[in-house]
């Protein structure tokens, strides 16, 4: 598992460039080059792996099959681009910019983790490694008092729900007596015992934290929004779809078999995400506080894969990751060059910098889910996914409604960059990078709704 | 108490009764105890009895000041330290077993430590005077 070495190693490398090289802008140029590094030694991972091939590293604590490797190289590709996209910005939130990016490589070895892991207690060491960079990050604005009480909630939350993973981890042990989440799979339907119940619903409550499903979604409207924007953008994207595969690893290959026994309850967790991430997500006047509703509603959507248990839904899982983390990051970069965050700021955009708002408007698009972007692509697959499987139309019909409500927020961004006189004020010039850079992120979404087999076949 | 010995001896959820009673018996004790004292205690509260307790010299200002993050960032050096030997321990005792694997594995744990013991010197969180 090259990566994760790497991942680790470079992250100290750009901790340590932090005390030697004063220059902000150099620091994030060696930055976005120690992550091409890291996204060569993914590819390095990838291409070495044959197909159908399954690896398992350090006494089968990981395991390593080419869907977690190519999982991990497409989330590395969406970091890189992010770090292009927003070094700027991440500029610009303090002085620690090296510490900054040397957390955001912490993360990926947490994400590489979490994507290969085969033994619960690695589970438990990715989740940690994966959250607790995000705690600083999510505090690193420090004079801001937003950010700090975003940091704050973040972490004293985020404590609390790892402790509820360990407490499920605890019991399935108590029950199984073993770590390893291969031999899960010998947990029968018909004698599980009331403790491994309660250690599955434990864990499964503290993924749903972990992944912003309601009800355990509080802490996400107040993180996202007085989180730095740059972070939240990561936040919502990279770290959001690794969650997502850790859920879906662990309950599809250990609990898969004893499906029965917890569907309805991640049926309803997932008919609560829908519900709450959309209707609220229409009343908010922020855009970036809409966002974070918007993850959550997403995340509804991403449950779905969860629950199916089949095929489909680990190719609809691996394309929702990608489209939603390409969309997002580019509402995101161009949320950040917006003076003011509201509905408002956005008046008039189109007449200002017509090509900023058709960006805009693509990365808005995919969110809803209209063909042709890979937002549909992927809202189409967890869907297909949920009826291949058969148990849940009723969800599928409520999710195909939300879907429709959620149009209603996306295009309340696009009315007011086309329809309302205004002056969109932006914070920052876009340079011509910045528009290439955009541009780019539109063809994948665009190349991604046209042609997902091109991410699906590997 | 012959049904609580049953009781352990069985592999059901029926074996954590007297876990269950236990829990019951250590809530009960501290409720007890200090709902007694609440209720047969003498209640006779005067402005004096109100302000913090300072080794009986009336109290100077608010409690709640400020502190140097300082005390703070060696505190947590310390538990990180701390920790570093405890992995020590269990090493010293397989030192022999775990051969040279071992050995390099420690020897990239200590490295990784030291490592951040370099950076944070270098970040200046041991300078005391600023």
């Amino acid at each position: 598992m090259k990566a994760i070495i790497a991942a680790t190693v470079l992250g100290v490398i750009l901790m340590f460039a932090g005390l030697f090289v004063k220059e902000k802008k150099s620091v994030a140029s060696l930055a976005v080059f120690l992550l091409f590094v890291l996204l060569g030694v993914n590819i390095w991972d990838l291409v070495t792996t044959a197909p159908n091939e399954t690896l398992s590293f350090f006494n089968n604590m990981l395991r390593v099959d080419r869907y977690a490797l190519w999982f991990n190289t497409l989330m590395t590709g969406c970091t890189l681009l992010y770090a292009l996209l927003v070094s700027k910005e991440i500029q610009r939130v303090g002085s620690h910019v090296a510490e900054y990016f040397a957390l955001i490589c912490f993360i990926l070895c947490g994400v590489y983790m979490l994507s290969t892991y085969n033994n619960v207690l690695i589970l438990f060491i990715g989740i940690e490694i994966l959250s607790i960079p995000q705690y600083i990050l999510a505090g690193s604005d420090k004079r801001n008092l937003k950010s700090s009480e975003a940091s704050l909630k973040y972490f004293l939350m985020g404590a609390f729900s790892t402790g509820i993973l360990l407490m499920g981890i605890t019991l399935l042990y108590g029950a199984t007596g073993t770590f390893n989440i291969i031999q899960y799979t010998f947990l029968q339907s018909d004698m599980l015992s009331p403790m491994a119940l309660a250690g599955i619903l434990f864990l499964m409550v503290a993924f749903a934290f972990k992944v912003s499903a309601a009800p355990m979604h509080m802490w996400t409207p107040d993180v996202y929004d007085g989180a730095p924007t740059p972070f939240t953008a990561f936040m919502a994207t990279i770290v959001k779809a690794s969650a997502f595969v850790a859920f879906m690893r662990l309950f599809s290959v250990s609990f898969g078999a004893i499906s029965s026994d917890w569907m309805m309850v991640l049926a309803i967790i997932t008919a609560a995400t829908l519900f709450v991430g959309n209707i609220t997500a229409v009343f908010q006047q922020s855009v970036k506080r809409m966002l974070a509703y918007s993850s959550i509603a997403q995340a509804g959507f991403m449950l779905f894969a969860v629950l199916a248990v089949n095929a489909t839904a680990w190719q609809g899982m691996m394309i929702y990751a990608v489209a939603y983390s390409v969309a997002t990051i580019g509402m995101f970069a161009v949320l950040m060059k917006m003076k003011d965050y509201t509905y408002d700021g956005f008046n008039g955009l189109a007449k200002k910098d017509p090509m900023l708002a058709a960006f805009t408007t693509v990365f808005l698009l995919s969110l809803a889910g209209i063909p042709l972007t890979g937002g549909f692509m992927a809202k189409y697959f967890v869907l297909l996914a949920a009826v291949e499987q058969g148990k849940m139309m009723w969800l599928v019909i409520f999710a195909l409604f939300m879907a429709a409500v959620s149009a209603y927020y996306y295009f309340r961004v696009i009315m007011a960059m086309y329809f309302k006189q205004g002056n969109a004020e932006l914070n920052t010039e876009v340079s011509a990078t910045d528009r290439f850079l955009l541009a780019i992120t539109v063809l994948l979404v665009i190349v991604l709704g046209a042609a997902p087999n091109l991410i699906l076949n590997i | 108490m012959n049904f609580l010995l049953l009781a352990a001896n069985q592999q059901t959820p029926f074996s954590y009764l007297p876990v269950a009673i236990q829990l019951l018996v250590g809530i009960g004790f501290v409720v007890l105890t200090i709902g007694a004292s609440q209720f047969l205690g003498p209640k006779r509260s005067t402005a004096d009895k109100l302000i913090n307790f300072e080794s009986g010299i009336p109290s100077v200002g608010n409690a709640r000041q400020p502190m140097a993050i300082k005390y703070f960032l060696v505190a947590i050096l310390f538990v990180l330290f701390d920790v570093e030997v405890i992995f020590f321990y269990p090493y010293a005792v397989n030192f022999k077993e775990l051969g040279q694997e071992g050995f390099w594995a420690v020897i990239m744990f200590v490295a990784f430590f030291l490592s951040g013991f370099i950076y944070i010197v270098k970040k200046g969180a041991l300078d005391w005077e600023d």
